[in-house]
């Protein structure tokens, strides 16, 4: 009896305090410092461990460079040049050197496949999971190692977890209240509110450090904002800082009857699986909501996949088709306190939560880019991959031409086709041939 | 090192000591990726490159990891899979020239490379390249360009087939056969030309620099 009273008691204060120190400040939309503070310490520790690394290695150990961009030194000559000819004959084995080298540096390393596995360290930030390359040091680091595991788990996770549950239950509450009210300028009010408030509560649950840049570019009502993808919480991450009108499909479990409460206070976009196929429908839907300027812009993520954060991928044409401003928004994380790149190859979804709520922290950057238009004379895919390109150089990214899809299918063969056509025609030019 | 499944292999000797340990481990963890974390590669394995997609030999290029010629294996015919140590063999046929070899070491270098390349053609392992081999190869060069025909493909084979014979045999009486192009005539047709630079993957130098925050 007396051991359930006092952990009753214990609970009470756990909940008064992280009711007090969190959620209030959330809905006030104020900061009491404590995630700075929190990160400040982090920061300290992070560099004293990277210090003592380098100290106790004993000989000159590589650490790698830039890892985004490889590890062997690809031949970018254009075709043309790779084939020179070598002698006089007319068709050469020399073709056959420039597609064997190129087969093999294909095969040791391609420039897609690396997108779809998380970005590596240059230097250890103490967690297991990023512990690729490097080996046990000294007494001390794994000392501070084991505090933070203790730390992590046992203080840092049952917090979050609080937090995401209260988070996500006044989100069901709050936006089901709304929702009964009769449509009216008090209503849109308050469901800003009970989604800002939500929203910020949610962040803090992962221990979010977002910094925004330029918020004067902030999408405008009537409007489509577009980003890069990386994970679920790219979603979180913006509406924490603004209003938008989600577009996505309908899922079924928790998902579902979020989407349904969230639905009813304000005009989110959800498709059902069958009308997702049917393009012109979306297309319909998704004109009438912009063309209606009194409604919210709305989010979309035209990679239609979570890439790692270090590149862009293709962007579906679909989204620049609709019409109206398109604001794009670039998000970049820091990759250094936490991963927050979602493989789905290889865990889904619940356990690759756990990892974001097991990380130091996720910080990120966001910077808002001028609002861009249709050019009269550009086509869909040209505006998209010139959206994608301002994108890409705000955030630092590299760009590149494929297709998000590659992650689960193989190259269309059309985009093969194109290849070895170009080839034949040098062949014909060159008059090897006719 | 931190090797998931059990010890490393041990270096083949072609590789080292040029090579370091950290390039190992990189395609170490390349071979993990494409073996899908299995500890052999079939060929299946290679349908997931999308960069490999678009080059048009693409099949004589995966189909040399598995041929044992190039495995240094005394049998001949194709591998099923290969492991981690069969895959770094191939790659060592891709190494760069280090600037502190010898004419032997060139000369054999070089002779490896020729080898490899004249195994691509050799499609039936007999030591030759037929004319109707050659033709294979042209063909798989030119696929997929709808306008170009077969006769052009057979014709570009033909031409570079008695150049060669030209260049190897001289002149042929009316009723010499020329059967194939042996692979001391490839050398010889390859002689004086510098194919060593064209035939290389290098590797970046991963050099000490520390960061911190």
């Amino acid at each position: 009896m007396e051991v359930l009273w006092a952990a009753a008691r214990v609970g009470a204060v756990w909940l008064a305090v992280v009711l007090g120190l969190i959620v209030l400040p959330s809905a006030l939309g104020v900061s009491l410092g404590i995630s700075e503070a929190y990160m400040w310490v982090l920061v300290k520790t992070l560099e004293w461990a990277t210090i003592r690394i380098e100290r106790g290695v004993k000989k000159p150990w590589p650490l790698k460079t830039s890892t985004g961009n490889g590890i062997i030194e690809r031949d970018e000559t254009p075709m043309e040049k790779g084939i020179a000819r070598l002698n006089t004959m007319d068709f050469e084995f020399s073709d056959i050197f420039y597609f064997c080298r190129k087969g093999f540096e294909a095969i040791v390393e391609d420039a897609v496949t690396q997108r779809f596995s998380s970005e590596e360290l240059l230097s250890w930030n103490l967690l297991t999971r990023t512990n690729v390359n490097f080996h046990y040091i000294s007494l001390r680091l794994t000392i501070v190692w084991v505090i933070g595991v203790v730390v992590r788990y046992c203080f840092l996770l049952p917090l979050r977890i609080t937090l995401a549950t209260i988070g996500i239950m006044s989100m069901i509450v709050g936006t089901t209240l709304v929702g009964q009210l009769p449509n009216s300028s008090v209503k849109n009010y308050l469901s800003e509110v009970v989604h800002l408030t939500c929203s910020r509560i949610l962040v803090r649950a992962l221990s979010g450090t977002i910094r925004y840049h330029n918020k004067e570019n902030r999408p405008k009502k009537g409007g489509i904002c577009v980003a890069n993808h990386t994970s679920p919480i790219d979603a979180i991450i913006l509406t924490n800082d603004g209003c938008y009108a989600m577009v996505g499909q309908v899922h079924g479990g928790l998902m579902g009857v979020i989407q349904r409460a969230t639905v009813k206070a304000c005009p989110h976009v959800w498709f059902e699986r069958s009308e997702v196929k049917d393009r012109h429908l979306v297309m319909k839907r998704l004109r009438e909501h912009v063309a209606d300027e009194s409604k919210l812009p709305i989010l979309i993520f035209p990679e239609g996949t979570c890439i790692n954060n270090t590149s862009v991928m293709m962007f579906k044409k679909g989204s620049f088709e609709i019409g109206g401003t398109i604001y794009p928004v670039a998000i970049k994380y820091d990759p250094q306190f936490g991963d927050a790149f979602w493989n789905s190859s290889k865990y889904n979804i619940v356990s690759y939560l756990l990892r974001i709520m097991t990380s130091w922290a996720i910080v990120c950057n966001v910077w808002y880019l001028p609002p861009m238009v249709r050019e009269p004379d550009e086509d869909a895919v040209q505006f998209a991959n010139r959206v994608r390109s301002a994108i890409a150089h705000q955030g630092g990214l590299t760009e590149l031409p494929w297709d998000g899809g590659l992650k689960r299918a193989k190259v269309k063969d059309t985009f093969r086709e194109e290849q070895q056509k170009n080839y034949s025609k040098m062949l014909v030019r060159n008059g090897s041939i006719g | 090192l931190e090797v998931s499944q059990g010890a490393q292999p041990p270096i083949p000797s072609l590789l080292s000591p040029t090579v370091t340990s950290e390039q190992i481990e990189h395609l170490h963890r390349r071979f993990k990726q494409l073996s899908q974390d299995q500890l052999t590669i079939r060929k299946e394995n290679f349908d997931s490159i999308p960069d490999l997609e678009f080059n048009p030999i693409r099949g004589k290029i995966v189909h040399a990891f598995f041929d044992k010629r190039n495995l240094r294996q005394e049998s001949d015919g194709l591998a099923d899979e290969i492991n981690f140590e069969d895959f770094l063999t191939i790659m060592s046929y891709f190494r760069p020239i280090e600037m502190n070899m010898d004419e032997e070491q060139l000369d054999r270098f070089r002779k490896e490379k020729l080898k490899f390349l004249f195994h691509m053609y050799d499609s039936d392992h007999d030591g030759k390249i037929t004319l109707q081999e050659y033709r294979n190869v042209v063909e798989e060069l030119l696929s997929g360009n709808p306008h170009l025909e077969k006769e052009s493909a057979r014709s570009i084979a033909d031409g570079a087939m008695m150049e060669a014979a030209s260049i190897c045999v001289g002149q042929m009486g009316p009723d010499q056969v020329y059967e194939g192009i042996t692979f001391e005539d490839f050398l010889k047709m390859w002689q004086g030309i510098d194919i060593e630079t064209k035939m290389h993957v290098r590797f970046l130098n991963m050099e000490t620099i520390a960061h911190c925050y």
